[in-house]
Protein backbone atom coordinates (compact mmCIF):
# COMPACT_ATOMS: atom_id res chain seq x y z
CA UNK A 1 0.00 0.00 0.00
CA UNK A 2 3.06 2.28 0.03
CA UNK A 3 4.20 4.54 -2.75
CA UNK A 4 7.64 3.57 -3.92
CA UNK A 5 10.54 5.53 -2.52
CA UNK A 6 11.56 6.42 -6.03
CA UNK A 7 8.20 8.06 -6.59
CA UNK A 8 8.52 10.10 -3.43
CA UNK A 9 12.04 11.18 -4.33
CA UNK A 10 10.89 12.23 -7.77
CA UNK A 11 8.03 14.19 -6.20
CA UNK A 12 10.39 16.02 -3.86
CA UNK A 13 12.75 16.75 -6.75
CA UNK A 14 9.91 18.16 -8.85
CA UNK A 15 8.72 20.45 -6.08
CA UNK A 16 12.25 21.63 -5.33
CA UNK A 17 12.85 22.29 -9.02
CA UNK A 18 9.66 24.29 -9.25
CA UNK A 19 10.58 26.48 -6.33
CA UNK A 20 13.96 27.11 -7.94
CA UNK A 21 12.58 27.98 -11.38
CA UNK A 22 12.03 31.70 -10.76
CA UNK A 23 15.50 31.95 -9.24
CA UNK A 24 17.31 30.31 -12.14
CA UNK A 25 15.02 31.05 -15.04
CA UNK A 26 14.34 34.72 -15.39
CA UNK A 27 12.39 34.94 -18.63
CA UNK A 28 8.69 35.70 -18.48
CA UNK A 29 7.93 32.90 -20.94
CA UNK A 30 9.39 30.13 -18.82
CA UNK A 31 7.73 31.54 -15.72
CA UNK A 32 4.43 31.49 -17.57
CA UNK A 33 5.09 27.93 -18.71
CA UNK A 34 5.74 26.54 -15.25
CA UNK A 35 2.75 28.46 -13.90
CA UNK A 36 0.59 26.75 -16.50
CA UNK A 37 2.10 23.40 -15.54
CA UNK A 38 1.27 23.94 -11.86
CA UNK A 39 -2.33 24.82 -12.63
CA UNK A 40 -2.95 22.01 -15.09
CA UNK A 41 -1.18 19.56 -12.77
CA UNK A 42 -3.65 20.45 -10.02
CA UNK A 43 -6.48 19.85 -12.49
CA UNK A 44 -4.95 16.55 -13.62
CA UNK A 45 -4.37 15.06 -10.16
CA UNK A 46 -8.01 15.85 -9.38
CA UNK A 47 -9.05 14.21 -12.64
CA UNK A 48 -6.99 11.13 -11.82
CA UNK A 49 -8.83 10.63 -8.53
CA UNK A 50 -11.83 9.45 -10.51
CA UNK A 51 -10.02 8.21 -13.62
CA UNK A 52 -6.97 6.43 -12.22
CA UNK A 53 -8.32 5.54 -8.77
CA UNK A 54 -12.02 4.89 -9.27
CA UNK A 55 -11.88 3.92 -12.95
CA UNK A 56 -14.43 6.45 -14.24
CA UNK A 57 -13.60 8.20 -17.51
CA UNK A 58 -15.25 11.61 -17.35
CA UNK A 59 -15.45 13.72 -20.50
CA UNK A 60 -17.17 16.49 -18.61
CA UNK A 61 -14.30 17.95 -16.64
CA UNK A 62 -14.15 21.00 -18.90
CA UNK A 63 -17.48 22.09 -17.42
CA UNK A 64 -16.12 21.85 -13.87
CA UNK A 65 -12.88 23.59 -14.80
CA UNK A 66 -14.59 26.44 -16.65
CA UNK A 67 -17.30 26.91 -14.04
CA UNK A 68 -14.60 27.46 -11.44
CA UNK A 69 -13.07 30.14 -13.63
CA UNK A 70 -16.38 31.91 -14.15
CA UNK A 71 -17.29 31.59 -10.47
CA UNK A 72 -14.10 33.32 -9.34
CA UNK A 73 -14.35 36.01 -12.00
CA UNK A 74 -17.96 36.89 -11.25
CA UNK A 75 -17.59 36.67 -7.48
CA UNK A 76 -14.59 39.00 -7.39
CA UNK A 77 -15.58 41.48 -10.10
CA UNK A 78 -19.37 41.58 -9.68
CA UNK A 79 -19.93 40.65 -6.04
CA UNK A 80 -16.77 42.12 -4.53
CA UNK A 81 -15.76 38.91 -2.75
CA UNK A 82 -12.08 38.58 -1.76
CA UNK A 83 -9.86 36.49 -4.01
CA UNK A 84 -9.08 33.68 -1.57
CA UNK A 85 -12.69 33.09 -0.45
CA UNK A 86 -13.71 33.29 -4.10
CA UNK A 87 -11.09 30.67 -4.95
CA UNK A 88 -12.61 28.38 -2.32
CA UNK A 89 -16.06 29.14 -3.71
CA UNK A 90 -14.82 28.28 -7.22
CA UNK A 91 -13.84 24.87 -5.86
CA UNK A 92 -17.27 24.49 -4.28
CA UNK A 93 -18.93 25.43 -7.56
CA UNK A 94 -16.84 22.75 -9.28
CA UNK A 95 -17.94 20.23 -6.65
CA UNK A 96 -21.61 21.20 -6.92
CA UNK A 97 -21.44 20.98 -10.72
CA UNK A 98 -19.84 17.55 -10.34
CA UNK A 99 -22.68 16.55 -8.02
CA UNK A 100 -25.17 17.71 -10.64
CA UNK A 101 -23.41 15.76 -13.37
CA UNK A 102 -23.15 12.67 -11.19
CA UNK A 103 -26.89 12.56 -10.53
CA UNK A 104 -27.42 11.78 -14.19
CA UNK A 105 -24.14 10.21 -15.24
CA UNK A 106 -23.78 7.71 -12.38
CA UNK A 107 -26.98 6.00 -13.44
CA UNK A 108 -25.01 4.50 -16.29
CA UNK A 109 -21.51 3.08 -16.46
CA UNK A 110 -18.57 2.61 -18.79
CA UNK A 111 -18.82 4.26 -22.18
CA UNK A 112 -22.28 5.63 -21.42
CA UNK A 113 -20.93 7.45 -18.39
CA UNK A 114 -18.27 9.10 -20.58
CA UNK A 115 -20.78 10.08 -23.25
CA UNK A 116 -23.28 11.45 -20.76
CA UNK A 117 -20.67 13.60 -19.01
CA UNK A 118 -19.55 14.85 -22.43
CA UNK A 119 -23.11 15.76 -23.44
CA UNK A 120 -23.87 17.53 -20.17
CA UNK A 121 -20.60 19.47 -20.32
CA UNK A 122 -21.33 20.57 -23.89
CA UNK A 123 -24.68 21.81 -22.62
CA UNK A 124 -22.85 24.00 -20.11
CA UNK A 125 -20.55 25.23 -22.89
CA UNK A 126 -23.49 26.21 -25.06
CA UNK A 127 -25.29 27.88 -22.15
CA UNK A 128 -22.21 29.94 -21.29
CA UNK A 129 -21.61 31.04 -24.87
CA UNK A 130 -25.20 31.92 -25.71
CA UNK A 131 -28.00 31.94 -23.15
CA UNK A 132 -25.97 33.32 -20.26
CA UNK A 133 -24.20 35.87 -22.44
CA UNK A 134 -25.15 38.78 -20.19
CA UNK A 135 -23.13 37.23 -17.34
CA UNK A 136 -20.39 35.38 -19.20
CA UNK A 137 -19.69 37.76 -22.03
CA UNK A 138 -20.61 35.05 -24.53
CA UNK A 139 -17.90 33.88 -26.88
CA UNK A 140 -15.90 37.06 -26.24
CA UNK A 141 -15.36 36.00 -22.65
CA UNK A 142 -14.50 38.32 -19.77
CA UNK A 143 -11.21 40.21 -19.74
CA UNK A 144 -9.62 41.57 -16.59
CA UNK A 145 -9.90 38.54 -14.30
CA UNK A 146 -8.16 39.71 -11.11
CA UNK A 147 -5.23 38.33 -9.13
CA UNK A 148 -5.10 37.85 -5.34
CA UNK A 149 -4.68 40.80 -3.00
CA UNK A 150 -2.88 39.60 0.12
CA UNK A 151 -0.32 40.89 2.60
CA UNK A 152 0.34 43.88 0.35
CA UNK A 153 2.17 41.63 -2.15
CA UNK A 154 1.80 42.57 -5.80
CA UNK A 155 0.47 39.37 -7.37
CA UNK A 156 0.13 41.12 -10.71
CA UNK A 157 3.86 40.45 -10.85
CA UNK A 158 4.04 37.00 -12.46
CA UNK A 159 6.85 35.91 -10.17
CA UNK A 160 4.82 36.61 -7.04
CA UNK A 161 1.75 34.95 -8.50
CA UNK A 162 3.93 31.96 -9.26
CA UNK A 163 4.74 31.62 -5.56
CA UNK A 164 1.05 31.87 -4.75
CA UNK A 165 0.46 29.00 -7.19
CA UNK A 166 3.19 26.90 -5.59
CA UNK A 167 1.55 27.23 -2.19
CA UNK A 168 -1.86 26.18 -3.54
CA UNK A 169 -0.22 23.39 -5.50
CA UNK A 170 1.65 21.94 -2.52
CA UNK A 171 -1.50 22.02 -0.38
CA UNK A 172 -3.38 20.33 -3.23
CA UNK A 173 -0.74 17.63 -3.62
CA UNK A 174 -0.52 16.96 0.11
CA UNK A 175 -4.28 16.62 0.48
CA UNK A 176 -4.47 14.36 -2.56
CA UNK A 177 -1.61 12.17 -1.31
CA UNK A 178 -3.48 11.69 1.96
CA UNK A 179 -6.79 10.99 0.22
CA UNK A 180 -5.18 8.37 -1.98
CA UNK A 181 -3.45 6.61 0.90
CA UNK A 182 -6.53 6.75 3.14
CA UNK A 183 -9.20 4.07 3.49
CA UNK A 184 -11.34 6.27 1.23
CA UNK A 185 -8.69 6.08 -1.51
CA UNK A 186 -8.34 2.33 -1.05
CA UNK A 187 -12.10 1.98 -1.32
CA UNK A 188 -12.02 3.78 -4.68
CA UNK A 189 -9.37 1.36 -5.88
CA UNK A 190 -11.56 -1.49 -4.72
CA UNK A 191 -14.47 -0.09 -6.70
CA UNK A 192 -12.28 0.11 -9.79
CA UNK A 193 -10.83 -3.38 -9.33
CA UNK A 194 -14.19 -5.09 -8.86
CA UNK A 195 -17.33 -3.10 -8.17
CA UNK A 196 -19.54 -6.14 -7.59
CA UNK A 197 -17.22 -7.47 -4.90
CA UNK A 198 -16.81 -3.97 -3.46
CA UNK A 199 -20.57 -3.71 -2.98
CA UNK A 200 -20.71 -7.28 -1.65
CA UNK A 201 -18.21 -6.60 1.14
CA UNK A 202 -20.26 -3.60 2.20
CA UNK A 203 -19.02 -0.53 0.33
CA UNK A 204 -21.63 1.92 -0.85
CA UNK A 205 -20.20 2.00 -4.36
CA UNK A 206 -22.36 4.77 -5.79
CA UNK A 207 -21.74 7.06 -2.85
CA UNK A 208 -17.99 6.51 -3.07
CA UNK A 209 -18.06 7.32 -6.78
CA UNK A 210 -20.10 10.43 -6.13
CA UNK A 211 -17.77 11.67 -3.37
CA UNK A 212 -14.73 11.11 -5.58
CA UNK A 213 -16.41 12.95 -8.43
CA UNK A 214 -17.17 15.94 -6.20
CA UNK A 215 -13.63 16.13 -4.83
CA UNK A 216 -12.37 15.90 -8.39
CA UNK A 217 -14.77 18.72 -9.25
CA UNK A 218 -13.37 20.83 -6.41
CA UNK A 219 -9.85 20.46 -7.80
CA UNK A 220 -11.12 21.31 -11.28
CA UNK A 221 -12.93 24.40 -10.03
CA UNK A 222 -9.92 25.73 -8.14
CA UNK A 223 -7.51 25.10 -11.02
CA UNK A 224 -9.89 26.67 -13.52
CA UNK A 225 -10.08 29.78 -11.34
CA UNK A 226 -6.29 29.92 -11.06
CA UNK A 227 -5.92 29.64 -14.84
CA UNK A 228 -8.38 32.48 -15.47
CA UNK A 229 -6.46 34.58 -13.00
CA UNK A 230 -3.11 33.71 -14.58
CA UNK A 231 -4.34 34.77 -18.02
CA UNK A 232 -6.46 37.71 -16.75
CA UNK A 233 -9.12 36.30 -19.02
CA UNK A 234 -11.84 33.69 -19.24
CA UNK A 235 -13.86 32.51 -22.22
CA UNK A 236 -16.06 29.50 -23.04
CA UNK A 237 -12.94 27.94 -24.56
CA UNK A 238 -12.18 26.62 -21.06
CA UNK A 239 -15.55 24.86 -21.10
CA UNK A 240 -14.96 23.31 -24.50
CA UNK A 241 -14.73 19.51 -24.68
CA UNK A 242 -11.11 19.74 -25.88
CA UNK A 243 -10.21 20.82 -22.35
CA UNK A 244 -11.54 17.48 -21.10
CA UNK A 245 -9.57 15.75 -23.85
CA UNK A 246 -6.36 17.56 -22.92
CA UNK A 247 -6.51 16.60 -19.26
CA UNK A 248 -7.18 12.99 -20.26
CA UNK A 249 -4.19 12.95 -22.64
CA UNK A 250 -1.95 14.51 -19.99
CA UNK A 251 -3.01 11.96 -17.37
CA UNK A 252 -2.58 8.93 -19.63
CA UNK A 253 0.73 10.25 -20.96
CA UNK A 254 2.14 10.67 -17.46
CA UNK A 255 0.59 7.54 -15.98
CA UNK A 256 -2.88 7.19 -14.53
CA UNK A 257 -3.45 5.87 -11.05
CA UNK A 258 -0.37 7.52 -9.61
CA UNK A 259 0.11 10.91 -7.99
CA UNK A 260 3.31 11.62 -9.88
CA UNK A 261 2.05 10.54 -13.30
CA UNK A 262 -0.44 13.30 -14.09
CA UNK A 263 2.07 15.95 -13.00
CA UNK A 264 4.75 14.53 -15.31
CA UNK A 265 2.20 14.21 -18.09
CA UNK A 266 1.17 17.85 -17.75
CA UNK A 267 4.81 18.99 -17.75
CA UNK A 268 5.68 16.96 -20.86
CA UNK A 269 2.50 18.05 -22.64
CA UNK A 270 2.95 21.75 -21.92
CA UNK A 271 6.67 21.81 -22.74
CA UNK A 272 6.14 19.93 -26.00
CA UNK A 273 3.24 22.18 -26.90
CA UNK A 274 5.35 25.26 -26.20
CA UNK A 275 8.33 24.02 -28.23
CA UNK A 276 6.41 22.42 -31.09
CA UNK A 277 4.09 25.35 -31.61
CA UNK A 278 7.13 27.52 -32.32
CA UNK A 279 7.99 25.39 -35.35
CA UNK A 280 4.71 24.19 -36.76
CA UNK A 281 1.00 24.85 -36.53
CA UNK A 282 0.42 21.11 -36.63
CA UNK A 283 1.69 20.73 -33.07
CA UNK A 284 -1.57 19.23 -31.86
CA UNK A 285 -1.31 16.44 -34.42
CA UNK A 286 2.29 15.70 -33.43
CA UNK A 287 1.25 15.63 -29.76
CA UNK A 288 -1.49 13.21 -30.71
CA UNK A 289 1.05 10.97 -32.42
CA UNK A 290 3.34 11.05 -29.38
CA UNK A 291 0.35 10.22 -27.24
CA UNK A 292 -0.51 7.20 -29.37
CA UNK A 293 3.09 5.95 -29.34
CA UNK A 294 3.18 6.35 -25.58
CA UNK A 295 0.01 4.35 -25.02
CA UNK A 296 1.56 1.55 -27.11
CA UNK A 297 5.06 1.51 -25.66
CA UNK A 298 4.43 2.93 -22.18
CA UNK A 299 1.08 1.51 -21.06
CA UNK A 300 1.68 2.82 -17.56
CA UNK A 301 2.79 6.22 -18.77
CA UNK A 302 5.99 8.02 -17.99
CA UNK A 303 5.57 7.38 -14.27
CA UNK A 304 5.49 3.65 -15.07
CA UNK A 305 9.23 3.94 -15.66
CA UNK A 306 9.71 4.96 -12.03
CA UNK A 307 7.16 2.99 -10.06
CA UNK A 308 7.42 -0.58 -8.92
CA UNK A 309 4.39 -2.66 -8.18
CA UNK A 310 3.58 -2.72 -4.48
CA UNK A 311 2.38 -6.30 -4.34
CA UNK A 312 4.90 -8.95 -5.33
CA UNK A 313 4.95 -12.23 -7.12
CA UNK A 314 5.22 -15.36 -5.01
CA UNK A 315 8.63 -15.54 -3.41
CA UNK A 316 9.20 -11.79 -3.39
CA UNK A 317 10.25 -10.35 -0.08
CA UNK A 318 7.22 -8.74 1.58
CA UNK B 1 -22.65 -34.61 17.48
CA UNK B 2 -24.34 -31.52 16.22
CA UNK B 3 -22.78 -29.29 13.62
CA UNK B 4 -24.82 -26.38 14.91
CA UNK B 5 -22.67 -24.77 17.56
CA UNK B 6 -24.29 -21.46 18.25
CA UNK B 7 -27.56 -21.22 16.45
CA UNK B 8 -28.65 -18.26 18.57
CA UNK B 9 -26.31 -15.83 16.83
CA UNK B 10 -27.08 -17.12 13.36
CA UNK B 11 -29.78 -15.41 11.34
CA UNK B 12 -32.89 -16.74 9.70
CA UNK B 13 -33.40 -16.15 5.99
CA UNK B 14 -36.83 -16.51 4.46
CA UNK B 15 -37.92 -16.00 0.91
CA UNK B 16 -41.47 -15.73 -0.37
CA UNK B 17 -42.35 -16.45 -3.97
CA UNK B 18 -39.08 -15.11 -5.43
CA UNK B 19 -39.15 -14.48 -9.15
CA UNK B 20 -36.39 -13.34 -11.45
CA UNK B 21 -36.83 -13.09 -15.20
CA UNK B 22 -34.34 -12.39 -17.98
CA UNK B 23 -36.48 -11.28 -20.86
CA UNK B 24 -38.86 -14.16 -21.41
CA UNK B 25 -36.78 -16.64 -19.39
CA UNK B 26 -37.97 -17.21 -15.86
CA UNK B 27 -34.65 -18.10 -14.21
CA UNK B 28 -36.33 -18.21 -10.80
CA UNK B 29 -40.02 -18.93 -11.05
CA UNK B 30 -41.52 -18.52 -7.60
CA UNK B 31 -39.32 -19.93 -4.88
CA UNK B 32 -40.40 -19.87 -1.23
CA UNK B 33 -38.31 -21.30 1.55
CA UNK B 34 -37.51 -20.75 5.20
CA UNK B 35 -33.81 -21.16 5.99
CA UNK B 36 -33.67 -21.72 9.74
CA UNK B 37 -30.96 -20.15 11.91
CA UNK B 38 -27.79 -22.20 12.31
CA UNK B 39 -28.61 -24.79 9.67
CA UNK B 40 -26.58 -25.63 6.60
CA UNK B 41 -28.60 -25.99 3.42
CA UNK B 42 -27.15 -27.63 0.35
CA UNK B 43 -28.70 -26.19 -2.79
CA UNK B 44 -28.37 -28.57 -5.71
CA UNK B 45 -29.73 -28.79 -9.21
CA UNK B 46 -28.60 -29.22 -12.80
CA UNK B 47 -26.72 -26.50 -14.70
CA UNK B 48 -28.96 -23.54 -15.47
CA UNK B 49 -31.50 -24.48 -12.79
CA UNK B 50 -31.37 -20.95 -11.37
CA UNK B 51 -29.31 -21.58 -8.24
CA UNK B 52 -26.93 -18.67 -8.75
CA UNK B 53 -29.79 -16.41 -9.78
CA UNK B 54 -31.68 -17.30 -6.59
CA UNK B 55 -28.58 -16.42 -4.61
CA UNK B 56 -28.33 -13.13 -6.52
CA UNK B 57 -31.91 -12.42 -5.54
CA UNK B 58 -31.15 -13.10 -1.88
CA UNK B 59 -27.99 -10.98 -1.82
CA UNK B 60 -29.43 -8.08 -3.81
CA UNK B 61 -27.61 -8.47 -7.13
CA UNK B 62 -30.67 -9.45 -9.13
CA UNK B 63 -33.75 -7.37 -9.75
CA UNK B 64 -36.82 -9.25 -8.58
CA UNK B 65 -39.90 -9.38 -10.74
CA UNK B 66 -41.78 -10.56 -7.69
CA UNK B 67 -41.51 -11.88 -4.16
CA UNK B 68 -39.93 -10.84 -0.91
CA UNK B 69 -36.82 -11.63 1.16
CA UNK B 70 -36.66 -11.53 4.96
CA UNK B 71 -33.62 -11.58 7.20
CA UNK B 72 -34.63 -12.32 10.79
CA UNK B 73 -38.18 -11.33 9.88
CA UNK B 74 -37.03 -7.97 8.61
CA UNK B 75 -38.04 -7.30 5.01
CA UNK B 76 -34.81 -6.68 3.10
CA UNK B 77 -36.31 -6.94 -0.38
CA UNK B 78 -35.62 -3.31 -1.17
CA UNK B 79 -32.18 -3.08 0.44
CA UNK B 80 -29.14 -2.64 -1.76
CA UNK B 81 -26.30 -5.16 -1.82
CA UNK B 82 -24.11 -3.28 0.66
CA UNK B 83 -26.98 -2.68 3.06
CA UNK B 84 -27.74 -6.42 3.13
CA UNK B 85 -24.08 -7.10 3.79
CA UNK B 86 -24.19 -4.69 6.71
CA UNK B 87 -27.30 -6.44 7.96
CA UNK B 88 -25.25 -9.63 8.25
CA UNK B 89 -25.46 -11.38 4.89
CA UNK B 90 -22.19 -12.66 3.41
CA UNK B 91 -21.76 -13.99 -0.11
CA UNK B 92 -19.11 -15.73 -2.18
CA UNK B 93 -19.26 -16.05 -5.96
CA UNK B 94 -19.14 -18.95 -8.38
CA UNK B 95 -16.80 -16.92 -10.58
CA UNK B 96 -14.00 -15.61 -8.36
CA UNK B 97 -14.35 -11.91 -7.59
CA UNK B 98 -11.24 -10.72 -5.82
CA UNK B 99 -9.42 -7.40 -6.09
CA UNK B 100 -6.72 -7.89 -8.67
CA UNK B 101 -3.56 -5.80 -8.51
CA UNK B 102 -3.60 -5.97 -4.71
CA UNK B 103 -2.02 -8.36 -2.25
CA UNK B 104 -3.99 -10.98 -0.35
CA UNK B 105 -3.74 -8.96 2.86
CA UNK B 106 -4.86 -5.79 1.08
CA UNK B 107 -7.85 -7.66 -0.30
CA UNK B 108 -8.92 -8.68 3.18
CA UNK B 109 -8.18 -5.26 4.65
CA UNK B 110 -10.62 -3.71 2.18
CA UNK B 111 -13.25 -6.03 3.52
CA UNK B 112 -12.42 -4.99 7.06
CA UNK B 113 -12.59 -1.28 6.20
CA UNK B 114 -15.92 -1.72 4.45
CA UNK B 115 -17.36 -3.37 7.54
CA UNK B 116 -15.89 -1.13 10.20
CA UNK B 117 -16.64 2.25 8.64
CA UNK B 118 -19.87 3.52 7.20
CA UNK B 119 -18.02 6.65 6.04
CA UNK B 120 -14.55 5.67 4.90
CA UNK B 121 -11.91 7.68 6.80
CA UNK B 122 -10.05 10.05 4.46
CA UNK B 123 -7.90 11.89 6.97
CA UNK B 124 -5.39 9.16 7.81
CA UNK B 125 -3.32 6.69 5.78
CA UNK B 126 -4.89 3.24 5.62
CA UNK B 127 -1.69 1.69 6.96
CA UNK B 128 -2.35 3.30 10.36
CA UNK B 129 -5.45 1.27 11.09
CA UNK B 130 -4.24 -1.48 13.40
CA UNK B 131 -7.67 -2.95 14.14
CA UNK B 132 -8.35 -3.39 10.45
CA UNK B 133 -5.07 -5.16 9.95
CA UNK B 134 -5.86 -7.46 12.84
CA UNK B 135 -9.28 -8.28 11.39
CA UNK B 136 -7.64 -9.12 8.10
CA UNK B 137 -4.91 -11.21 9.68
CA UNK B 138 -7.47 -13.22 11.60
CA UNK B 139 -9.27 -14.18 8.41
CA UNK B 140 -5.93 -14.74 6.70
CA UNK B 141 -5.21 -17.42 9.26
CA UNK B 142 -8.71 -18.90 9.09
CA UNK B 143 -8.41 -19.48 5.36
CA UNK B 144 -4.79 -20.60 5.56
CA UNK B 145 -3.22 -17.85 3.48
CA UNK B 146 -0.93 -16.31 6.10
CA UNK B 147 2.19 -17.28 4.18
CA UNK B 148 0.85 -15.63 1.05
CA UNK B 149 -0.24 -12.38 2.76
CA UNK B 150 1.96 -10.15 0.63
CA UNK B 151 1.53 -12.00 -2.65
CA UNK B 152 -0.50 -10.28 -5.31
CA UNK B 153 -3.94 -11.89 -5.60
CA UNK B 154 -3.30 -12.25 -9.34
CA UNK B 155 -0.47 -14.70 -8.78
CA UNK B 156 -2.33 -17.06 -6.45
CA UNK B 157 -3.06 -20.61 -7.55
CA UNK B 158 -6.70 -21.28 -8.35
CA UNK B 159 -7.21 -23.08 -5.05
CA UNK B 160 -5.76 -20.17 -3.11
CA UNK B 161 -7.91 -17.72 -5.03
CA UNK B 162 -10.98 -19.74 -4.03
CA UNK B 163 -9.79 -19.61 -0.41
CA UNK B 164 -9.43 -15.82 -0.67
CA UNK B 165 -12.88 -15.61 -2.25
CA UNK B 166 -14.29 -17.39 0.80
CA UNK B 167 -12.15 -15.29 3.14
CA UNK B 168 -13.63 -12.09 1.74
CA UNK B 169 -17.07 -13.22 2.88
CA UNK B 170 -15.95 -13.70 6.47
CA UNK B 171 -15.06 -10.11 7.35
CA UNK B 172 -17.79 -8.58 9.43
CA UNK B 173 -18.64 -12.05 10.74
CA UNK B 174 -21.88 -12.58 8.76
CA UNK B 175 -24.73 -14.45 10.41
CA UNK B 176 -25.97 -15.74 7.08
CA UNK B 177 -23.53 -17.05 4.51
CA UNK B 178 -24.31 -17.72 0.87
CA UNK B 179 -21.60 -19.81 -0.77
CA UNK B 180 -21.81 -20.32 -4.52
CA UNK B 181 -19.72 -23.38 -5.45
CA UNK B 182 -16.76 -22.58 -3.21
CA UNK B 183 -15.12 -25.81 -4.36
CA UNK B 184 -15.52 -25.13 -8.08
CA UNK B 185 -12.29 -25.90 -9.89
CA UNK B 186 -10.42 -26.86 -6.74
CA UNK B 187 -8.07 -29.71 -7.65
CA UNK B 188 -8.14 -33.18 -6.08
CA UNK B 189 -5.02 -32.61 -4.04
CA UNK B 190 -6.61 -29.61 -2.30
CA UNK B 191 -10.17 -30.83 -2.01
CA UNK B 192 -9.87 -32.10 1.57
CA UNK B 193 -8.28 -28.87 2.70
CA UNK B 194 -11.03 -26.85 1.00
CA UNK B 195 -13.81 -28.97 2.53
CA UNK B 196 -12.15 -28.55 5.89
CA UNK B 197 -12.22 -24.78 5.44
CA UNK B 198 -15.92 -24.84 4.61
CA UNK B 199 -16.65 -26.96 7.67
CA UNK B 200 -14.79 -24.56 9.92
CA UNK B 201 -16.38 -21.35 8.70
CA UNK B 202 -19.98 -22.52 8.60
CA UNK B 203 -20.15 -23.18 12.33
CA UNK B 204 -22.59 -20.87 14.06
CA UNK B 205 -23.98 -19.42 10.84
CA UNK B 206 -26.95 -20.03 8.62
CA UNK B 207 -25.50 -21.28 5.36
CA UNK B 208 -26.78 -21.80 1.86
CA UNK B 209 -24.23 -23.83 -0.07
CA UNK B 210 -24.42 -24.47 -3.81
CA UNK B 211 -22.26 -27.45 -4.67
CA UNK B 212 -22.11 -29.93 -7.52
CA UNK B 213 -19.98 -32.50 -5.67
CA UNK B 214 -22.70 -34.79 -4.29
CA UNK B 215 -20.48 -36.57 -1.76
CA UNK B 216 -19.44 -33.29 -0.21
CA UNK B 217 -22.84 -31.65 -0.17
CA UNK B 218 -24.59 -34.72 1.26
CA UNK B 219 -21.93 -34.94 3.93
CA UNK B 220 -21.93 -31.38 5.22
CA UNK B 221 -25.57 -30.33 4.82
CA UNK B 222 -28.35 -30.60 7.37
CA UNK B 223 -30.87 -30.25 4.64
CA UNK B 224 -30.82 -30.47 0.86
CA UNK B 225 -32.88 -28.22 -1.38
CA UNK B 226 -33.26 -29.33 -4.99
CA UNK B 227 -33.91 -26.78 -7.69
CA UNK B 228 -34.90 -27.56 -11.27
CA UNK B 229 -35.90 -25.06 -13.95
CA UNK B 230 -36.31 -22.17 -11.57
CA UNK B 231 -38.45 -24.04 -9.08
CA UNK B 232 -37.94 -26.11 -5.95
CA UNK B 233 -38.41 -29.77 -6.74
CA UNK B 234 -37.82 -31.23 -3.30
CA UNK B 235 -36.21 -30.65 0.05
CA UNK B 236 -35.36 -32.68 3.09
CA UNK B 237 -32.55 -34.51 4.83
CA UNK B 238 -29.77 -35.86 2.61
CA UNK B 239 -31.16 -39.37 2.94
CA UNK B 240 -34.70 -38.34 2.09
CA UNK B 241 -33.56 -36.42 -0.96
CA UNK B 242 -31.34 -39.23 -2.12
CA UNK B 243 -34.30 -41.60 -1.93
CA UNK B 244 -36.76 -39.22 -3.60
CA UNK B 245 -37.72 -40.73 -6.98
CA UNK B 246 -38.52 -37.35 -8.55
CA UNK B 247 -35.06 -36.08 -7.65
CA UNK B 248 -33.42 -39.20 -8.95
CA UNK B 249 -35.27 -38.85 -12.22
CA UNK B 250 -34.69 -35.16 -12.68
CA UNK B 251 -31.20 -34.82 -11.40
CA UNK B 252 -29.31 -37.49 -9.57
CA UNK B 253 -30.12 -40.09 -12.19
CA UNK B 254 -28.13 -38.33 -14.84
CA UNK B 255 -24.46 -39.14 -14.73
CA UNK B 256 -24.31 -40.06 -11.04
N1 LIG C 1 -27.57 -12.11 -16.53
C1 LIG C 1 -28.28 -13.03 -17.21
N2 LIG C 1 -28.91 -12.69 -18.36
C2 LIG C 1 -29.65 -13.60 -19.04
N3 LIG C 1 -29.84 -14.86 -18.64
C3 LIG C 1 -29.23 -15.25 -17.51
C4 LIG C 1 -28.43 -14.36 -16.74
N4 LIG C 1 -27.96 -15.02 -15.65
C5 LIG C 1 -28.43 -16.27 -15.76
N5 LIG C 1 -29.19 -16.42 -16.86
C6 LIG C 1 -29.91 -17.64 -17.27
O1 LIG C 1 -30.73 -18.02 -16.18
C7 LIG C 1 -30.72 -19.43 -16.01
C8 LIG C 1 -30.25 -19.78 -14.62
O2 LIG C 1 -28.87 -19.46 -14.50
P1 LIG C 1 -28.07 -19.67 -13.16
O3 LIG C 1 -26.71 -19.13 -13.38
O4 LIG C 1 -28.85 -19.14 -12.03
O5 LIG C 1 -27.99 -21.27 -13.08
P2 LIG C 1 -27.22 -22.16 -12.02
O6 LIG C 1 -28.22 -23.07 -11.43
O7 LIG C 1 -26.41 -21.35 -11.11
O8 LIG C 1 -26.28 -23.01 -13.00
P3 LIG C 1 -24.78 -23.55 -12.77
O9 LIG C 1 -24.90 -24.80 -12.01
O10 LIG C 1 -24.29 -23.78 -14.16
O11 LIG C 1 -24.02 -22.48 -12.06
C9 LIG C 1 -29.82 -19.98 -17.12
O12 LIG C 1 -30.63 -20.39 -18.18
C10 LIG C 1 -28.98 -18.80 -17.51
O13 LIG C 1 -28.61 -18.89 -18.85
MG1 LIG D 1 -24.42 -21.11 -10.72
Amino acid sequence: MTTSHLGRLAMAAIIAAMILVPVIQTSEESLNLVSLILIWALFAIGFDLIFGMAGMLSFGHAALFGSGGYALTLLVTKAGVGFVPALGAAGMVGAVMAFGLSIFALRVSGLFFSLLTLALAQLVYILASTKLRSHTGGLDGIPGVPRPELFGIDFYDNRNYYYFLIVVFIVGIAVMALLRASPFGKALQAVQANDVRAAQIGYNVQRLRQCAFMISGFYAGVSGALLASLMFYISPQMLHWTTSGDVLIMTVLGGKGTLLGPILGVAVFEVLKEKLSQYTQHWYGILGLIFILCTIFLPNGIAGLFARKAAGRPGDAP
Amino acid sequence: MSRVRDGASAGGLRCENIQVAFGGLKAVAGVSYDFKPGHLYGLIGPNGAGKTTLMNALSGHATLSGGRVFLDNRDITRLSVHARTRAGLGRSFQITKIFSGMSVLENLQLGAFAHRYRVQPFWMPASRFRDVREDAEKVLEQVGLTKLAHTSADYLSHGDQRALEVGLTLLGDPRVLLLDEPLAGVGHERLDQAIDLIRRIVAGRTVLLIEHNMDVVMQVSHEIVVMVQGQLLASGSPDEVRANPAVRAAYLGEGE
